[in-house]
Order: C-alpha cells, then sequence, then structure tokens
C-alpha cells in the first residue's frame, strides 16, 4: 500500500476520499485509474486530449464501398463491415492490464460510426475541438466519409417511412429526446443464454451451422410454401450472425497474438511476461469457448460488450455482473483459493476502468443531458436468484470495494434492495454512500419483480433475473423478455405538458404547434375543465413520442439489423428473426418522464390560487406566464410561497400528483408497443432538468424560462421539500409504485457528518427501513457537504474526484456545469432522527 | 523501396506471411502501451516515420 494507516485514516476523518482512496489502491489499479482517458463531455464539448477517431470511418466506408456492387443482402453485407472493422482496428494493451479491449484505435479517441445518422456526422465536421491534427487533411477525410454516408446512414433511410409530422416534433427537441433508431439507442443483452457458462461463441457458430443446414435442405424440397421463401431471409440472417461472431473469435485473437509478440520480444520484467501471457491464454479462450477464471469471465463480459458496441451506438450499459461473475469469483477465491482476494479486487476494479473509458461520438443535445458522462452505464447489482433466494455474493462485495478504490463516475452502481441481504453488503454499500460516491441508488427488490409483472407480464422467474436498462427501468435478461432495443425519443420532457394547457398546444420555443389544440386557457371556469385539457397534452405527447419509436421497431429488423446482438441472444439463434423483430419478443417499453413533478405543483397552484380562493383569474394567470412573470413578481412568489408542494405529506398536492398518475398509468395501457404490451410512464431526469431550462417557458409553480427544472423523478423541488425527510417519504408512498407507473426516481440529500461512524451507520439503516415498509421503489443518495462542493466550485482543480449524484446517474462535480452544479448544492439536505 | 517485412516493428502471421502486425511502443500523457495494427508485409514504407530496419 505504500503509506501509513494513519495518513489514510486522517484523510479519512477528513472525508477527504478520492485522496484515501489513492493510497488504499494497490500500484496496479492506481497506474490505471490514472491513465484512464476520461470520456464525458464538460459542457457539451469533449475534453481537451480527447480526439475523433477517424480510423473506423474510413475502415467501415472502404469496406462498404467494396460491397457495393456484391449481391449480399443488406445484413450480411453490413456484417461483413463490422468483421471488417474488427479483423483490422488498431489495436493496444496498456501497460500493467490483464484486461483488454477499447472502442479506439488509441486510448484517447473517441469512436465515430457514420452508418448512423447524417446529422450526427454534420456534428463531427463542426466539431472542432474534437478533430485530430492534421486539422485539414482530417477534415478531407470526414468530408469524403460524411458525403459517402448521406442518404444512406440508418436515420436517412427510416426517415421516408415514419409520419413526417410525428418526426418534426420529436425532432424539434421540445417535447423529447433523441431519434428513433435500433443502432442508436441502447440494448438489454439475453444474459441467461450467453453468459451462464453453459456456451461461448463456438457453440452457437455450431448451432447457426446447423440451423443453417437444416433450412437449406428443406428450402430445396419438393414444394413452395410462405415457409419455404421464410427461410431464405432467415438462412441470412444465420449467415450474418455467424460473420460476426467469428470475427468477434479473431479479433480476441488478435489479442492475444499482440500480448505473446509483447512478451517475446519487448517484456523484460518476468512478472510482466507472466501476466502478458495469461492475457494470451485469456483472449485465445474467451469468447470462442466458455470462461472458467474470473479473468476470462470478465474478458468474456467485456469483449461481447465492446462487438455490440461496435455494432450499435449503446447509450446504456444494461448489466448485472455480480450475478454473472459471482460464480467464477466463489470458486477461485473461495474454493479452490486459486486467486487472492486482492487479485479479485484488482481484476474488478480494472473491470471498472476498462467500462469508464468507453466512448462513442454523440450529439451535443445528448452530452448536454448526460452532462460528465458517456452513457448511463448504472449496473445492477444484489437481488435474487429465480428461486427467490439472496443473490449477493462475493462478487457483489468485491464490486463495492473496488468501486471505493477507483471511483469512477461512470459505471455506477444500484443495488436491488430485499429483506434477505446480509448486514455486510449494506454495510458495504452505506461505506459507498457514506463515500460520497452518491451510487449505489437503492431499488426495492419485491416491488419491482412485483411490478415487472403487472406492466409487461413478465413470470416471476424472469423478472427475477432484471437489470437496469440505463438509470432505472427494469428488464429480465431472459430469451422473450430482454429488451433489444430502447430509443431515447420515447422519452418525454413533461413539463410541456403543463405548459401547453396555457397556450393551446403552441409551443414559443420552436415556434410550432405540437400539442393538441385544446382551448384558450382563460376560458376555463372550473379546475376540472383545467385538468381534462392537462390530460389531452399528456396523451398527445406521449403518443408524438411513442409511434416513431413502435415505427421504427417495426422497420428495424429489415432496415437497421443487428446481427451480433442477434447472435447473442436465444431467440434469433432459435428463429432466424432479428432480435428486434417484435414477434419474439414480449415488450418492455416505457416513457422516460422528465420534469414530471413540476405538473403536480403547476396544478395544485392553479387549483388553490385560481380556482378554490380565486385570488387570480385564469387570464392573469395566463398573461403572467406569457410575460415569464415579468412585472408580476409579487404574484410568482404567491405562486412560489403560498400554493402547496409535492414532498411535505400535503394531500392537497399529493393527490394531485396521484391524479396526473392515474390518468397517465390509464392511457399506458391504450398505448401498445409492436410486441403488443403497455407504455408505463417511469419519472426520472438524467440532467434533462438543465438540458430544458431554455426549453421550457415559465410555469404555474413560479418557475421563469431558464430557471433549471426540478431535478425529476418524484423528488420535490431543490429547497421545496420543507418538511424532513420522512414527508418525502410519506408523500412519495401515496404512490403505488407496483401499478402507477415503471418505476419513481427519488433524490435525497444526507449531511456526511451525520452519517459518520456507527451512528451514522444505524440512522441510515433505519432509514431505509422506513423507505421499505412505505414501498417505495427506488432512492439514491447525494453525501457531500455544501462545503466541499462549493469548494470545488471555487477551486476546481484540488477537487477534480468529486464525484455527485446528478440524477440518474453519478459524474465528477467539476465535470458538470454550474447551473447543475448549484441545482445540486440547493437541494435540501435531510437530517436523518 | 522499403516494406513493412523489412522493419523491426512487423511481425508475420504464423499462417500467412504476407500479412502482419506493426507492433510499436506509445507513450501518451496518461499511459504507455503497445499498439498493433494489420498490414501488409509488401506495404510501402518509404513515407513511414516509425520504420526501423531488421
Amino acid at each position: 500500500m505504500g503509506v501509513t494507516a494513519e495518513t489514510v485514516k486522517e484523510l479519512e476523518q477528513k472525508q477527504e476520499w478520492w485522496w484515501a482512496a489513492e493510497k488504499k489502491r494497490s500500484k496496479r489499479l492506481d497506474y490505471l485509474r490514472k491513465a484512464m482517458w476520461k470520456k464525458g463531455a464538460i459542457g457539451g464539448l469533449y475534453p481537451a486530449g480527447l480526439y475523433i477517431d477517424l480510423e473506423r470511418p474510413v475502415l467501415q466506408t472502404e469496406k462498404a464501398k467494396e460491397l457495393e456492387s456484391s449481391p449480399d443482402p443488406y445484413v450480411i453485407k453490413f456484417a461483413k463491415m463490422l468483421a471488417h472493422v474488427l479483423d483490422n482496428k488498431t489495436i493496444f494493451i496498456t501497460d500493467h492490464s490483464q484486461l483488454v479491449g477499447y472502442l479506439g484505435s488509441h486510448p484517447n479517441m473517441i469512436t465515430w460510426d457514420p452508418t448512423l445518422a447524417a446529422i450526427l456526422n454534420h456534428e463531427v465536421v463542426n466539431d472542432p475541438t474534437a478533430i485530430p491534427q492534421p486539422v485539414e487533411e482530417n477534415l478531407k477525410i470526414i468530408s469524403e466519409v460524411v458525403s459517402y454516408w448521406g442518404g444512406k446512414s440508418d436515420l436517412d433511410k427510416i426517415l421516408p417511412h415514419m409520419d413526417l409530422d410525428d418526426s418534426m416534433k420529436v425532432l424539434s427537441g421540445a417535447i423529447g429526446w433523441g431519434v428513433p433508431l435500433s443502432r442508436g439507442g441502447y440494448s438489454g443483452k439475453d444474459y441467461e443464454y450467453i453468459m451462464t457458462g453453459v456456451r461461448a461463441f463456438e457453440d452457437v457458430i455450431a448451432e447457426l451451422d446447423r440451423r443453417i443446414d437444416e433450412a437449406d435442405a428443406r428450402a430445396h424440397e419438393p414444394g413452395a410454401t410462405r415457409e419455404i421463401c421464410d427461410l431464405y431471409d432467415k438462412m441470412n440472417m444465420w449467415e450474418a450472425m455467424k460473420i460476426t461472431l467469428e470475427a468477434g473469435i479473431r479479433h480476441a485473437r488478435r489479442y492475444a497474438r499482440l500480448a505473446r509478440i509483447i512478451a517475446e520480444n519487448f517484456e523484460t520484467d518476468t512478472e510482466r511476461r507472466v501476466e502478458l501471457l495469461q492475457i494470451a491464454e485469456t483472449c485465445e479462450r474467451v469468447p470462442a469457448k466458455p470462461a472458467r477464471t474470473l479473468q476470462e469471465s470478465l474478458q468474456y463480459d467485456l469483449f461481447i460488450q465492446l462487438f455490440s458496441r461496435n455494432e450499435a451506438i449503446e447509450g446504456a450499459w444494461p448489466a448485472r455482473p455480480d450475478y454473472y461473475h459471482g460464480p467464477y469469483y466463489e470458486q477461485e477465491v473461495n474454493i479452490d483459493k486459486t486467486l487472492t482476494e486482492q487479485e479479485a479486487l484488482d481484476l474488478t476494479g480494472e473491470f471498472l476502468i476498462r467500462a469508464a473509458e468507453v466512448s462513442q461520438y454523440k450529439p451535443k443535445w445528448s452530452r448536454e443531458g448526460l452532462q460528465g458522462i458517456e452513457g448511463t452505464w448504472v449496473w445492477t447489482l444484489g437481488g435474487v436468484n429465480k428461486d427467490g433466494s439472496d443473490a449477493c455474493n462475493g462478487m457483489t462485495i468485491a464490486l463495492l470495494q473496488a468501486a471505493r478504490l477507483v471511483r469512477v463516475a461512470n459505471p455506477t452502481f444500484a443495488f436491488r434492495w430485499h429483506p434477505k441481504v446480509k448486514d455486510e453488503v449494506m454495510r458495504e454499500i452505506f461505506e459507498c454512500i457514506r463515500q460520497g460516491l452518491g451510487y449505489p441508488s437503492m431499488r426495492n427488490d419485491p416491488i419491482l419483480i412485483a411490478n415487472a409483472m403487472n406492466w409487461h407480464g413478465h413470470p416471476i422467474e424472469e423478472a427475477r433475473t432484471w437489470a437496469h436498462q440505463a438509470c432505472m427501468s427494469p428488464s429480465p435478461c431472459t430469451k422473450h423478455g430482454f429488451q433489444p432495443m430502447r430509443m431515447a425519443n420515447a422519452t418525454a420532457n413533461c413539463a410541456k405538458i403543463i405548459e401547453y394547457v396555457f397556450t393551446s398546444g403552441f409551443d414559443n420555443i420552436v415556434n410550432m404547434q405540437i400539442g393538441a389544440e385544446t382551448p384558450l386557457a382563460e376560458a376555463f371556469t372550473s379546475y376540472e375543465q383545467f385538468f381534462d385539457a392537462w390530460v389531452t397534452q399528456m396523451k398527445t405527447i406521449f403518443s408524438i413520442l411513442v409511434r416513431p419509436v413502435n415505427r421504427a421497431r417495426m422497420l428495424a429488423p429489415k432496415m437497421t439489423p443487428r446481427p451480433f446482438l442477434s447472435a447473442i441472444s436465444e431467440r434469433s439463434v432459435e428463429s432466424g428473426l432479428d432480435v428486434c423483430d417484435p414477434s419474439i419478443s414480449r415488450g418492455n417499453a416505457w416513457i422516460t418522464a422528465f420534469t414530471w413533478v413540476e405538473n403536480a405543483d403547476s396544478l395544485a397552484a392553479v387549483k388553490k390560487l385560481v380556482f378554490d380562493e380565486k385570488k387570480y383569474t385564469m387570464a392573469d394567470l395566463t398573461g403572467a406566464l406569457a410575460a415569464n412573470w415579468e412585472g408580476k413578481e409579487e404574484m410568482r412568489l404567491d405562486f412560489v410561497k403560498n400554493a402547496p408542494k409535492w414532498g411535505n405529506d400535503d394531500d392537497y398536492v399529493d393527490s394531485i400528483m396521484l391524479d396526473c398518475l392515474h390518468e397517465a398509468a390509464r392511457f399506458s395501457r391504450e398505448l401498445k408497443c409492436p410486441s403488443g404490451n403497455n407504455w408505463p410512464i417511469l419519472p426520472e431526469n438524467v440532467s434533462g432538468n438543465i438540458h430544458y431550462a431554455n426549453i421550457v417557458g415559465a410555469l404555474p409553480n413560479g418557475r421563469r424560462l431558464g430557471d433549471a427544472l426540478y431535478d425529476g423523478g418524484i423528488s420535490p423541488g431543490p429547497g421545496l421539500d420543507k418538511k424532513g425527510p420522512t414527508a418525502v417519504l410519506k408523500s412519495c408512498s401515496k404512490i403505488d409504485h407496483i401499478s402507477d407507473g415503471r418505476a419513481f426516481l427519488l433524490n435525497q440529500r444526507l449531511s456526511p457528518i451525520q452519517l459518520a461512524g456507527e451512528k451514522g451507520y444505524q440512522l441510515w439503516k433505519s432509514y431505509m427501513k422506513t423507505w421499505a415498509d412505505l414501498g417505495l421503489d427506488h432512492v439514491q443518495f447525494n453525501c457531500v457537504s455544501d462545503e466541499t462542493l462549493r469548494s470545488a466550485q471555487r477551486d476546481p482543480e484540488k477537487y477534480q474526484e468529486v464525484i455527485v449524484r446528478v440524477a440518474g446517474y453519478s459524474a465528477h462535480f467539476v465535470d458538470i456545469s454550474r447551473k447543475t452544479q448549484d441545482n445540486i448544492i440547493q437541494r435540501t439536505v435531510q437530517g436523518l432522527a | 523501396m522499403p516494406t513493412c517485412k523489412q522493419c523491426k516493428k512487423f511481425f508475420p502471421l504464423e499462417d500467412n506471411p504476407n500479412k502482419g502486425d506493426c507492433v510499436q511502443r506509445v507513450i501518451d500523457p496518461r499511459q504507455t502501451y503497445y499498439k498493433a495494427k494489420s498490414v501488409d508485409a509488401e506495404s510501402d514504407a518509404a513515407k513511414c516515420s516509425e520504420f526501423e530496419k531488421k
């Protein structure tokens, strides 16, 4: 460890956890952590030293041109393009590393996939800080690539098949987020098929060969049927899957070869030479064959994640690492004793670092909405096994300990709490929270399993395998239950619902009629009329967002296929259909409801001050909002201070919140995904509350255009929860967390001083018991003092490693905007009693 | 004309000596690593700043 225990202790006493971690971790982890190029954008721009990688787009484009005259169907051409990249991209092995693999050609390169969307490609051209030197020469390369893919990218191909009116409203950026692309969102994985150690790539290839042979024989038997016609497509799909798996095996073996070359020709250190040969053996084994050791298991997982991200931009990382790697940990550390706890911790910490490095070029709106991170890599820990027993294991603890040592902001963890979780695990979780990581977030497993069964009809054994798809939403990791695509444009900027009630659906920011043309707000004579208009706007906005996603999902199998993801999915290997084909998926859609609570607070303010007390008319209010409250400060403060606010256990406003949720839940069952399943809402925010600050107009809760929105989910507005943590929990507990929506994010700030020592743990545990007893499904904590955060604002260089929970994710405090920083500081610090 | 196969950094594939890896040591501001790029043995290395004759 290199330093005296006292020094570490002193740092811990001062709650300088980041410096203590630096001294506690192994030399290897220290090197690898400091070697890491942080990829999260700051203020929407990539940090200095990071550049767009041009190797991949050049490889893709040269292969696409070569295949132009090929008779291959598109899915096979696409698979060959992917294979060409994996066979030819530059690979590297970092000193001291034991795990290998990265998307780009160099550690500071951000990969750009030009095949996705012309609008993304044009951002590359106009992103001067990220274009590598020599700029002029590289701009020529970029121009050639951009020009080639114009009209050929996924989005260009599917847009003509979408409803233009819906598309324009979505792309306006006012009500939703993202574009409907199967290769442009993120995907769950069929971990139950590919990560249980039963099979690996060679086994799947053998299965694909068998299916191709059978289909080929069947297709040439006497007779002609629709089924035979379908076989032609299936054989092509199986062939494409096989191409990607074989390329994956070859790619891994390139690493094996490089490791051997280094060991045999360059490396002089005997210990490192042994490690390099171990890397070589690992990469010769996986992903071709099932893993045998923890190192092989982690490497296998890493390869799968990287191949999937070579196929698509994935803005999230659904995973359950303790569940799937745990058996290897137990075998090696506790049974065979071939690996020490320290060695396992090193591998686990490095696994987090390897994930933290992953980067893909994304549009600026996405970078602004996910300040400081690359995507929401929220990994799921804990939970139960399929039989309902506790699934925590040694790997659960190793991951929690490793997180405190490497202190990356991404991936973060979300812990599936249930009554059988042991105290030793709870203490490890608490240490992560107390040490200011902002994670794990806590999820109520029994509630969420019931929720998955209620909303999507997942059988209980499958529901118990759930993993977070991004920040919040659960989905099983099973054959029919896992979710192959998630497109961010089913993300609703819900504050627009209440805003449009006052504008009859006209959006004054983007100058478009987006919402429904409900009657003029001045004409409403009762709260009921006013609320009916709110329901109409809610239904209109949700429908505009859901329709393009449904349509894109139906177009995806043919127009934007995913042969690699299909190859690691049982349902596709079995059926020969693309993984996104709705006919083989149960469906697990949801609408992410950004900026939701503003609706309840605004409706309550209107009900009380306009309709109950008749202090103002609807005309007064409509005029004040149109003027952005200018000249109406006294009236505005009345709406802020004298209207009830969510989070204070006040039935007046809490019942309005329930009315809104019940209407949304009713409508969620009318909205159907192409698999025929429901679209429940899920209130949460990432950093959308800042992104949308200049997009949402003035609201009746007293907010002005430009003010930060609430931090999201069902979290009360910052500083508006004045009655303590129990009142917050009680308000939130009035929601039925099984049937009122898919999940509900709750941010809480706790005092690090109060959480010190054993007493702090007992206070937190008692809070968690109340939370669980009240049936909430989620809570997450910021536990960094105002003093530290203000110091970090004054002197960012000294506080580079301070992490905070933003909303559904964590970020380094210095990497988020000043507005977001202030918004976090404004959140009420709850004193636990 | 120098070719890749004449370079110290070229490591031919066992099953296809016409192809191989160009293996280089890289030191960037944060880390040190070895990288490998697929190359053809007969590729022109005249303009390669990394070329080192065997």
